[in-house]
């Protein structure tokens, strides 16, 4: 059977980062993205994430909103040179009564969905991230990486009160964990070219 | 540098987390039916708090009103965390609340009760560490203050304090203070070895004093507080031998503290006090003195605006050690005049009023009061000053109102 006429292209160093780079893709955390291309925008998909889980989903089950950041960085050089970055936030509530959740996408354009099951919010999500591929040549070579991440709500100590400043309060807040240790989520794909991503329609169109 | 990013839009998140809550939690569209605080610290929140709780039933649920109100629970109760959780109510369409009360009063905390520079005292500071079991609380602190006396008194003290004893109406304290004391240079002038004394009022410098003071406190009805306990001062003189005097006294205070809260915006707080030393050979002290002093507070604030009125008085009869003594032109009396210029030695009559109107963070302030000594004629002084203010960390610059030079007071510092 023959093989596709791109194949032959592919060079052997070319076979050795792509393999590498999913294998450090699921060392830092399960599957590879999957990518897809408007015609403008690049658009990324991982059914296996489930961010709805853990510490954030017993937040939302008592009621509160879970704050996400996410970032969706294009590469030209195997992870070293940014081309571009695009930023997110989302909100995600769940109804105590219909057992539903409630997403809410805040930068840009803001859009609000309701009445989704878990797996169902998180795919919007990531159907909301988007980063343009502007510059980038059919044949030319990126990377993508996908970094998610909840924010934790912090409560802020009584660091000052009628007793003056509270050095064990100093303490504990310098005691907290840093940023990188609060729920978060990497996916890494690449290389990749334009000239072999699955062309889609138009969707979310979002600029990065 | 990646995080970079994560970080401008954490802060962001942060910063407008509060309305975005509301705007965008679903459950939002729900009536709050009850509201409730785990195990048995309902029984011991306030009166103000446990209608603010009641105000959230009937209204739709509203996660930034939760959050202050947590934060007034852990304020409250002084716990490390309150969480809450929304839950189905029992009928459709409604939710109740619960408030979780997690990490009780912390066993051991370090804080920094006062803290201060002057730019004619220099430094004044003083630093705690507490460990409470139960209602018992043992304190050991390291102080070293230019600012509340004609003294800077540096040393160590120690504190228990039991906060019910037998009944919630009755605390005990005991304290105990050393001190090394340092003079400034007008003071030592007024009190020469080699000549007469000023007055057969004053009595001499000393060198170190230590003070055992056992005090109970008994709420009479609440708000007002009866605390009677004794004094046990010794210090070692300087002139015109080393020898070690004492100056034990009966001490009593009467004390009523109370907050009026009106609409969410609108509070009053009310806090006045008379407190009298009483030392008396009974006691076996070298002095017989008594002392009265008197003070009340008042506080008004609405939305972003604060004024405030703090009243004193004071009288001493008889002959009292120097620490007794009133001051005034110090951080917090006559801010801008300097208190050994005003009188080195201190007072034996006092009378000050400070009036302060706060706005947001700026504050500004007019003292007036006088300070003599029995047969001196009463001259009524005046200061005014400007500064910034953040919770209880202040910076402010004072003025005396006088003819000829003025120099101005710098102030920077907390609590003081």
């Amino acid at each position: 059977m023959a093989l596709p006429a791109r194949l032959p292209q592919l060079s052997r160093r070319t076979w050795l980062l792509a393999s590498g780079s999913v294998l450090v893709s699921h060392v830092l955390g399960g599957e590879p993205l999957g990518v897809t291309w408007d015609g403008d925008d690049l658009h990324i998909s991982a059914p296996q994430l489930r961010f709805l889980a853990g510490k954030p989903l017993e937040r939302l089950k008592n009621g509160a909103s879970v704050f996400f950041v996410s970032q969706l960085t294009l590469f030209t050089d195997r992870f070293q040179t940014v081309l571009r970055r695009a930023p997110e936030r989302f909100v995600v509530s769940y109804d105590v009564w219909e057992e539903k959740y409630s997403v809410a996408k805040l930068a840009g354009e803001r859009r609000l969905v309701s009445h989704l099951t878990a797996e169902a919010a998180e795919a919007w999500c990531l159907d909301n991230v988007a980063i343009s591929a502007s510059g980038l040549t059919p044949e030319r070579q990126f990377w993508l990486r996908f970094e998610l991440r909840a924010t934790e709500p912090r409560e802020q100590p009584d660091l000052l009160n009628e007793s003056g400043i509270n050095l064990t309060r100093l303490v504990e807040i310098f005691s907290r964990p840093s940023t990188s240790q609060q729920p978060g989520w990497v996916r890494e794909t690449g290389p990749l070219r334009l000239a072999d991503l699955k062309r889609v329609r138009g969707r979310a169109s979002r600029l990065g | 540098m990646k995080c970079a990013w994560l970080g401008c839009l954490l802060w962001g998140g942060l910063l407008f987390a509060g309305n975005q809550q509301a705007e965008f939690n679903v459950n939002c569209r729900y009536t709050v039916e009850s509201v409730e605080l785990s195990g048995d610290t309902g029984a011991k929140i306030s009166a103000g708090l446990r209608e603010e709780l009641t105000r959230l039933v009937g209204e739709n649920l509203n996660p930034p009103a939760l959050d202050q109100v947590a934060k007034r629970i852990r304020h409250e109760l002084h716990v490390r965390s309150v969480t809450h959780r929304v839950l189905r109510g029992t009928q459709p369409q409604h939710v109740k609340v619960v408030f979780d009360v997690g990490g009780r009063s912390a066993k051991f905390e370090v804080s920094v009760p006062k803290f201060l520079y002057h730019s004619n005292e220099g430094w004044s500071g003083l630093v705690e560490g507490t460990t409470t079991v139960g209602n018992q609380a043992f304190t050991l602190g390291l102080v070293s203050d230019g600012d509340e006396l004609a003294e800077r008194y540096s040393g160590l003290l120690g504190r228990y304090e039991n906060r019910k004893l037998g009944t919630s109406r009755l605390r005990f304290r005991f304290q105990f203070e050393s001190y090394h004391e340092q003079w400034n240079q007008a003071t030592r002038q007024n009190l020469e070895p080699a000549g007469p004394p000023p007055s057969a009022d004053y009595a001499g410098l000393y060198r170190t004093r230590q003070n055992f003071e056992p005090v109970a406190t008994l709420v009479l009805a609440a708000p007002l507080t009866l605390s009677v306990g004794t004094g046990f001062q010794r210090f070692e003189t300087q002139y015109p031998a080393a020898r070690t005097e004492a100056s034990n006294s009966l001490i009593t205070t009467l004390r009523y503290h109370r907050v009026l809260e009106g609409s969410e915006a609108n509070q009053q707080d009310l806090d006045a006090g008379y407190n009298l030393r009483a030392a008396t050979r009974i006691l076996n002290s070298d002095f017989a003195y008594v002392r009265h002093h008197w003070e009340v507070r008042y506080r008004y604030s609405r939305g972003a605006s604060v004024i405030l009125d703090d009243f004193a008085a004071g009288l001493i009869t008889g002959q009292a050690p120097l620490f007794e003594r009133f001051v005034l032109g110090n951080s917090s009396t006559l801010r801008g005049w300097n208190k050994f210029e005003l009188d080195p030695l201190g007072g034996s009559r006092v009378v000050h009023n400070s009036v302060e109107y706060r706005y947001r963070v700026v504050e500004i302030f007019y003292d007036t009061g006088a300070i003599w000594d029995r047969n001196q004629p009463v001259v009524p002084r005046h200061a005014v000053g400007v500064g910034l203010r953040q919770g209880n960390l202040s910076l402010a610059v004072a003025f005396p109102v006088k003819e000829g030079r003025i120099e101005p007071i710098f102030m920077v510092g907390m609590n003081y």
